[in-house]
């Protein structure tokens, strides 16, 4: 018969919690290296004397954050992007909405389709996607000679502008907004739609007093999540908008890369991460106030 | 390994059992799941854990296999202390309430597993295993997935997996709970059979009093994370030491009394109960009342009431009657053995019982 | 399940937004197999030239095996730190495990242009731009959060009691985890290795911050080249693209369909 021995002398073994430990050191090691440091060595950064030569200063001061913080060019850059990235949350909520709503009210497989094809974007390149918009937007692309063929002699520009990035960006941040809203869907029982349809209630005002009401904690989320990726957003706008549309995220890249102010940039990132916050504030607020 | 200190090594040495529970507690945050629970289970015994849902059986278990830390208290395994000791290490065999069958493998490899890491020789093992498998009356399966099994022979899977490794101890969570009642008596009875043929000290935890009392050698019954009593199924079903052991173990008829004197006053009869006084509650099993209609059998050692028939079933074996006497419902029966009419609803009875089957209880 | 009636208004607002979701796909197609030189929709002539033409440019050939093989190894190095970790925070749950899960997680917060930034200033001084290990690291900050919450969600999602009765076989618990929890784990593994893949392939912001001219990732030189010339090779480039990460997807598809079937 075979057993098993108990209580046999163990050489000295780990405690679970240093074994715990042992198995989190890589990963603290490879957070403190790529997260923790960048960002405090952020902070600093934008507090670095910048020199006209775009080399660094040794010392510290206020000069980049007060320079940043008067000068009318990065106060109309602020006020652009957050006024942008607002547009195109509201859009992209519009544009969602009726998927969102449809998905919710689908069954079986034709919804996994309908999913598989609200997923599959998401999971493919914003670059291959910029590139869909060029090919759409451009002065030879289908919008412009669709609206020729039809005898327009001179169709708008919709590229190398705002127009175009909004457009692409709305499409770009869809299905992040149409995931957010089925999550909050979860609540919207068909029965009280049902409920309210026979208490007298007509379709349009049934949406208007119930269906809404009761998405609105996905659409918070769905906001939140948009309006934080549109204001970080850097490839869309970048091709998209030709270097002629001024944003935070395309300005912190080339003040970064072209210009080497990096203590202007540092500052910049912070101010990304300022109105972060703010919304992260506002996110909250928004949803207690549904609740 | 051993964390007793030399004075209360001889203490814990003193249980004469082969497995021992001192003072074994389990508590979470605010809530004791298991409270000093003291046992001592002899080599080679059967005993059964009984009690209601939620009483803490399935902690105690943990507990004793190490799957659980104790608060406070110690295991006792051979005279050694196993408080500490990593599960892997203590040779105890756990057939858990849900089964936990590996699901990556099929049934085969998850009864072979346990010999696997015992090292035991590839040809022996595959015997064993073998054996097992036809014990459980899974022959043929050994190639299937649990996800493929039903829930039953699931169950008889995870048996032949801690079996199979012939553990010193074995602890059985509801074994048998999701067997009809064919294969559970089969099973009941095989599990019996090889625990005593191996001489495995094994704690079947049950919901099922029947079960408990057919198979085990000594029946635990447990409340709200308490012991209330411990002794042969004889002992737990003649002579119940609380009202709640009463009741739980077999069906019980209750009546409300008032004791003083060394006598109690119940549904206008005197019943002896020394070492009472005030309210007590006085419980008669149902089969234990004799029913019968005309004149009352005149036998002055006998308990008797009157009453009248308010409800009667008939239920095969036997017809079962609910009385109603003194003001109390009361539930009897009457063995059939052919012929019998069932009594009307309406119809006058007497029913008498034998004082020694009378239990008296402090009123809860 | 019946249909729920939908209303005709809905399906076509529906209808057209989907439309609208998938216009960039839809054109990318037709365009890859244009016989144009330039980029016009529609195409005046058919070919497959440009899908030849990528394997002619060396810069694309060479920035798709480079990005190939940071996929690979920054899916390799997630799995190996990510797994440990979860392990760790899930069923070890030393004190403040909710703490570090949540530090853990809080790169994904960060807008990649931000945390670009902030790695190409501590990057550079030590020579990593340019550098494959500099893309590995920075990739890596962004695949492991993912690699830690869907290994320890798999994790958690595991019934506890299989482990504990392997070791009441007397299995150790590194016996334990090898031969019961991991292989429980294969659809969550399947997952991670195919997200953190296809996020380090597709990765665009960081890289920009740390490729240097001789070390481009394809969607790097896809930027790059599209940001220059917007002509049909990049069509083309799109397309393959979407069809390897089709690709990828059936396969998650095909392996957590086939664990479902023998976990319950
Ligand atoms: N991890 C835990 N945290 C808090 N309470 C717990 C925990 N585990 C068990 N309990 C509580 O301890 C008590 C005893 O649980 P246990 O599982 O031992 O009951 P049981 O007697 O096995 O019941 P059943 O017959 O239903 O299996 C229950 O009230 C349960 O809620
Ligand atoms: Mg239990």
């Amino acid at each position: 018969m075979t057993s098993l021995t108990l209580c046999h002398a163990e050489p000295r073994r780990l405690g679970p919690l240093g074994t715990a430990s042992a198995l989190l050191l890589p990963i603290a090691v490879v957070n403190a290296i790529g997260f923790l440091w960048p960002v405090v060595n952020l902070l600093k950064m934008s507090f670095r004397e910048a020199q006209a030569s775009g080399a660094l200063g040794a010392g510290y001061n206020l000069d980049t954050w007060t320079n940043a913080l008067t000068d009318s060019f990065t106060l109309e850059l602020i006020t652009n992007s957050v006024g942008v990235s607002l547009l195109i949350t509201v859009l992209t909520l519009i544009a969602s909405y009726p998927i969102a709503l449809y998905l919710h009210r689908s069954t079986g497989t034709w919804r996994t389709v309908l999913m598989v094809l609200v997923v599959a974007p998401l999971l493919t390149s914003a670059v291959v996607r910029t590139y869909g918009w060029i090919a759409i937007l451009s002065d030879r692309g289908l919008v412009a000679n669709a609206l020729m063929a039809l005898g327009m002699a001179e169709p708008p520009r919709l590229m190398f502008n705002l127009t175009g990035v909004v457009i692409g960006l709305t499409e770009i941040l869809m299905p992040y907004m149409i995931l957010a809203l089925l999550s909050g869907f979860g609540r919207l029982d068909p029965r009280l739609e049902e409920a309210a349809l026979t208490l007298g209630a007509s379709p349009l005002k049934t949406f208007w007093r119930v269906v809404l009401p009761l998405t609105a904690p996905g659409m918070a989320l769905g906001g939140l999540l948009c309006f934080v990726l549109a204001i970080s957003s850097f490839v869309t706008p970048k091709l998209l908008g030709g270097g002629r549309v001024f944003l935070l995220a395309t300005e912190i890249y080339d003040q970064a890369i072209v210009t080497l102010n990096w203590p202007l940039a540092a500052a910049l990132s912070m101010i990304v991460l300022v109105v972060f916050g703010i919304s992260l504030t506002l996110y909250a607020r928004a949803l207690r106030r549904i609740a | 390994m051993i964390h007793a200190e030399p004075a209360e090594m001889t203490r814990l040495a003193q249980g004469q059992g082969f497995l021992s529970l001192r003072g074994l507690t389990r508590r979470y945050d605010h809530f004791t799941a298991v409270d000093d629970l003291n046992l001592d289970v002899a080599k080679g015994e059967l005993v059964a854990f009984l009690g209601p849902s939620g009483c803490g059986k399935t902690t105690s278990l943990r507990m004793i296999a190490g799957l659980v830390p104790a608060s406070s208290g110690h295991i006792v395994v051979d005279g050694r202390d196993l408080t500490g000791v990593a599960p892997y290490k203590r040779d105890m065999g756990l057939v858990f309430q849900s089964y936990a069958l590996f699901p990556h493998m099929d049934i085969a490899r998850n009864v072979a597993f346990g010999l696997e890491m015992r090292k035991v020789p590839k040809a022996e093992a595959a015997q064993r295993v073998k054996e097992a498998i036809a014990m459980v009356r899974l022959t043929g399966r050994e190639h299937h997935r649990p996800a493929q099994l039903s829930g039953g022979q699931q169950q008889r899977v995870a048996l032949a997996r801690a079996l199979v490794v012939r553990p010193s101890i074995l602890l059985l969570d509801e074994p048998l709970s999701n067997l009809d009642a064919k294969l559970r008596d089969e099973m009941r009875t095989e599990i019996r059979d090889i625990q005593k043929r191996l001489g495995i000290t094994a704690i079947f935890v049950t919901h099922d009093q029947m079960e408990a009392l057919t198979i085990c050698d000594k029946v635990v019954v447990m409340n709200h994370g308490r012991l209330e009593q411990v002794g042969t199924p004889h002992e737990i079903y003649e002579h119940p030491k609380t009202a709640f052991v009463a009741g739980f173990v077999g069906r019980i008829n209750r009546l409300s009394g008032r004791a003083s004197g060394g006598v109690a006053q119940v549904a206008g009869i005197t019943v002896s109960a020394p070492g009472f006084e005030g309210d007590v509650d006085v419980m008669v099993r149902p089969h234990r009342m004799v029913l019968s209609t005309g004149p009352a059998p005149a036998d002055a050692g006998l308990h008797q009431l009157s009453g009248t028939v308010t409800r009667a079933t008939f239920a095969g074996d036997i017809l079962e009657y609910e009385v109603e006497a003194a003001g109390t419902l009361l539930k009897t029966e009457a063995s059939t053995r052919g012929g019998e009419a069932l009594l009307a609803p309406g119809t006058p009875v007497t029913l008498s019982w034998r004082p020694q089957d009378t239990f008296v209880y402090a009123a809860s | 399940m019946d249909e729920r009636p939908v209303s005709p208004a809905l399906k076509i607002a529906a209808g057209l937004m989907f439309l609208f979701l998938l216009a960039p796909l839809l054109v990318v197609l037709p365009i890859s197999f244009s016989g144009d030189d330039f980029m016009a929709f529609p195409p005046s002539s058919w070919s497959v030239k440009w899908y030849g033409a990528i394997f002619a440019n060396s810069v694309m050939m060479n920035a798709f095996w480079i990005s190939l093989a940071l996929a690979f190894v920054v899916t390799v190095l997630s799995l190996g730190i990510g797994l440990p970790a979860a392990y760790a925070l899930v069923r070890l749950k030393p004190p403040g495990a909710e703490a570090l899960s949540n530090l853990f997680s809080a790169p994904l917060l960060l807008p990649t242009i931000v945390l670009g930034l902030a790695l190409l200033l501590v990057f550079a001084p030590m020579g990593l731009i340019g550098s494959f290990q500099g893309l590995v690291a920075a990739h890596l900050i962004v695949t492991l959060p993912y690699a830690v919450r869907v290994l320890s969600t798999a994790l958690a999602n595991l019934p506890l009691t299989v482990e504990e009765a392997a070791g009441m076989l007397g299995a150790r618990p590194l016996t334990v985890f090898f031969r019961v929890t991991l292989p429980m784990m294969r659809s969550g593994l399947v997952s991670t290795t195919a997200l953190c893949f296809l996020v380090s392939f597709d990765e665009v912001v960081l890289s920009l911050f740390m490729t240097g001219p001789r070390l481009q990732t394809l969607p790097v030189a896809m930027y790059n080249h599209v940001d220059q010339q917007a002509d049909p090779m990049a069509a083309a480039i799109s397309v393959l693209l979407v069809v390897l990460t089709l690709a990828v997807v059936l396969v998650v598809d095909r392996t957590a369909g086939l664990t479902r079937t023998f976990v319950k």
